[in-house]
């Protein structure tokens, strides 16, 4: 009889038709329309330890920026010869960029290397001729305040730093200016002009130029930046070491939380995911087309 | 005749946070019903809170009793929700009024939450109407599905006005579905006529009515407006409400130069919907989420194509050879809209009056009154849960909300305590039952929702007391 009766007339989801069926009948049919997480994107652990290097990389660029100030400090190496370090490696880094460029088919002109020397030269010559200023801007504040201000601009940097590689609008002017102030603060502590101007120079190569170079090589060749990921670790687990034990444990222990305990948390937490989405959900409007036919077939 | 000697005659209170004068789409549907029920016999009163100097009792036409309560709102037109302050009044109300099932109406009504609860408290049984449609992911959906949760796991029955209100309802509050009834709003057929000499003729009119906020689609609109306009030159839009979306439209209007063809009437009265709709040839929706969307068919009512987006509980509303349905993006809508056009210049529609008795068939509030009744029935012939029951369904709300959820039931069941022992049930006096003498007749009824009659002051003079 009830089989009868289904055939007769099986229940529609519309509201215009009388059915013979009571309003509170539940059909087979019910929540069919549910999705479950719906367009979610599920990373591997592999993907998630590649993607944390990022991270891993600017924890480096503040860890090295310490070193070095550690070093200079007890003057175990001179301003000077710091300064002729991070220049050759800019250069060498400029090269590097050059080439990558080159090789993705951008051709870098002449004129474009007479203005990135023009530029690099007027700012060398604008942070040595301020460098007197720089040493005792800050003299006057204690050095708790100096170490404090400086923690907390490092730490700003970290957090404010841009670190997604897709979306070039937004380039963590916020992070630079974080990394600039907490130089500046360093700066006053070293009692010499050579020191403040390595001090701020080495603070804008590790801050801005490092971390574009580092964009483009990950964008071009995802193999050497995880090279130079390990590369980097290493060394700054050697310069801190030799200064600091404490730090170089610290450091150690943050890497690893980010590379492997984090991801492995993210990783787990996926799993739980659970959004879901029906007819009920709120339209949006997108601005494709293409994104709207994906929805309308789902 | 035969269906009311089937039925028990039942007390029933409406609450809801919106009544007239407030205007919309609950707040007819509490008044439609109401009157139908009334009609068929069962005794109504309205709850709401008190709108400006609008307060104490009123009566309207057809003996229905409006309790203008003195709650000021806060919020949307909503109560503050307090839940204890109100228990003293609603439950004099519930005595006063003989009260057996409470009726609440809306999520977000706060005060239709509150008297459900308090009902429940005092052992009466208590019905839902959920009319609207919720996500899951933002704050304020989370917040309001834990509110909705801890009402209706101790309501007796829920209704729904669409099938995926009801699995949206069902998904929120964690009801079992069969506990969940889907009664459609309807369309007053006799206000909602046709008159096709009132369009212009000559031209096609494409007529939007609703309010011009972004969940209303207005965005997609003002993509749609443009193309439409230089592709037909005798196409005319005329666009009815108001919202923070109107500059956009005007924007739009001003780039195009189309002030000659896209009308603005600003926000309308409910009485007036229906002469702007008799205009037109063509009803545009654009709504992003809807659960039921009485708006087109009052349009399909009163002989217009309707083209709306495919989205919520529109698809189950008409069937697809009165109904234009579109994906909720600007193209897909400007196609559909052009196929109604070119329907409409080759005059392949369906004559307005063929239509209007359509959904006239399809929806009345009389069937929506005798489905409800059926409701109540169910409803009073459930077992009433006793303080154990209902303390345990609350704590399997969660694992803190639960135990939150508990101890605000055991607060009103010490508030109830408190109140019979100050002011006992036999202290509060009954009120009269009125018997009129002349059932005004559904016809007549939907004048005073229009606002044709000074109902505002009294309208002690059009009821016959018997």
């Amino acid at each position: 009889m009830r089989v009868k009766l289904a055939q007769a007339s099986a229940w529609q989801k519309v509201l215009y038709k009388k059915q013979k069926y009571p309003d509170n009948y539940v059909d087979q049919s019910f929540l069919d329309e549910l999705r479950k997480n719906h367009g979610v994107q599920t990373y591997s652990y592999k993907t998630l330890v590649n993607a944390s290097t990022v991270i891993t990389q600017q924890l480096s660029s503040v860890a090295i920026f310490i070193a070095m100030h550690l070093y200079m400090k007890d003057h175990s190496v001179s301003a000077q010869t710091l300064w002729l370090i991070m220049s050759t490696l800019s250069v060498i880094g400029y090269i590097a960029n050059f080439i990558l460029n080159n090789s993705a088919g951008q051709r870098l002109s002449f004129t474009l290397f007479v203005k990135h020397l023009k530029t690099s030269l007027l700012f060398q010559g604008c942070s040595a001729a301020l460098s007197p200023v720089l040493v005792s801007l800050t003299e006057t504040i204690s050095t708790d305040t100096i170490y404090t201000m400086t923690t907390s601009m490092l730490l700003a940097n970290l957090l404010l730093f841009n670190y997604d590689t897709s979306h070039d609008a937004v380039p963590g002017a916020m992070s630079f200016s974080a990394a600039i102030f907490s130089s500046v603060c360093l700066a006053s502590r070293l009692h010499t002009p050579w020191h403040a101007f390595t001090t701020v120079t080495s603070a804008f190569e590790l801050f801005a130029l490092w971390p574009s170079l580092r964009k483009n090589i990950k964008e071009k060749y995802p193999m050497i930046h995880q090279c130079v990921t390990v590369v980097i670790v290493l060394l700054c687990m050697a310069c801190l070491g030799s200064k600091t034990l404490v730090g170089a444990v610290i450091y150690c222990a943050l890497v690893l939380l980010i590379t492997f305990a984090c991801t492995a948390l993210f990783h787990f937490l996926q799993s739980l995911k659970n959004n879901i989405s029906g007819p009920w959900d709120e339209a949006v409007i997108h601005s494709s087309s293409v994104l709207m036919a994906e929805h309308s077939t789902s | 005749m035969e269906d009311e000697s089937k039925f028990k005659l039942f007390n029933i209170c409406m609450v809801s946070d919106f009544f007239y004068p407030n205007m919309g789409g609950v707040e007819s549907h509490i008044y439609q019903l109401s009157s139908c029920l009334v009609e068929r016999g069962h005794k109504v009163i309205i709850v709401t809170h008190c709108y400006g100097d609008r307060q104490g009792v009123r009566y309207l036409a057809n003996g229905l009793k409006i309790y203008y309560l003195p709650f000021l709102p806060f919020y949307n037109q909503c109560v503050l929700p307090t839940i204890f302050p109100t228990f003293p009044l609603l439950r004099n109300v519930f005595i006063r009024e003989n009260i057996q099932i409470v009726h609440g109406h809306s999520a977000f009504s706060t005060l239709g939450h509150e008297a459900m609860f308090h009902a429940r408290t005092m052992g009466l049984k208590t019905v839902f109407t959920d009319h609207s449609l919720f996500g899951f992911a933002d704050a304020s959906s989370i917040l309001t599905n834990k509110v909705l949760n801890f009402s209706l796991v101790d309501c007796t029955h829920t209704i729904c006005v669409s099938h995926t209100c009801r699995e949206n309802t069902v998904l929120r509050s964690n009801i079992s579905p069969s506990l969940v009834s889907v009664i459609p709003n309807a369309v007053d057929s006799t206000v909602f006529l046709p008159d096709p000499t009132q369009r212009q003729p000559g031209k096609i009119t494409v007529v939007v009515i609703s309010r011009l906020v972004y969940r209303k689609g207005i965005d997609l609109l003002a993509g749609i407006i443009p193309t439409i306009t230089s592709k037909y030159p005798q196409v005319q839009f005329i666009v009815g409400g108001d919202g923070p979306k109107r500059i956009l439209l005007e924007e739009v209007r001003e780039q195009f130069q189309l002030h000659d063809r896209v009308k603005m009437l600003g926000s309308l009265q409910h009485s007036m919907i229906r002469d702007v709709l008799v205009q037109g040839d063509i009803m545009l929706n654009t709504s992003l989420t809807e659960a039921f969307c009485i708006a087109i068919i009052e349009a399909a009512s009163c002989g217009l194509q309707v083209v709306s987006t495919k989205v919520g509980g529109i698809p189950e509303v008409l069937p697809p050879e009165l109904l234009y349905l579109a994906e909720p993006n600007s193209q897909a809508m400007t196609l559909e809209l052009e196929k109604a056009i070119e329907d409409r210049i080759h005059n392949r529609n369906m004559d307005p009056f063929e239509l209007h008795q359509k959904i006239k068939e399809f929806y009345s509030w009389r069937d929506v009154a005798m489905r409800t009744e059926v409701v109540y029935q169910i409803v009073m012939e459930a077992p009433v849960p006793n303080a154990a029951t209902r303390l345990q369904r609350f704590n399997q709300c969660g694992p803190v909300s639960g135990k939150l959820f508990m101890l605000t039931a055991v607060l009103n069941m010490i508030l109830l305590w408190v109140l019979q022992w100050i002011w006992p049930d036999q202290s509060i006096g009954k009120a009269e039952t009125l018997k009129l003498s002349q059932v005004v007749k559904c016809e007549q009824r939907s004048d005073v929702l229009m606002g044709k009659k000074s109902s505002s002051n009294g309208t002690k003079s059009l009821i016959k007391l018997s």
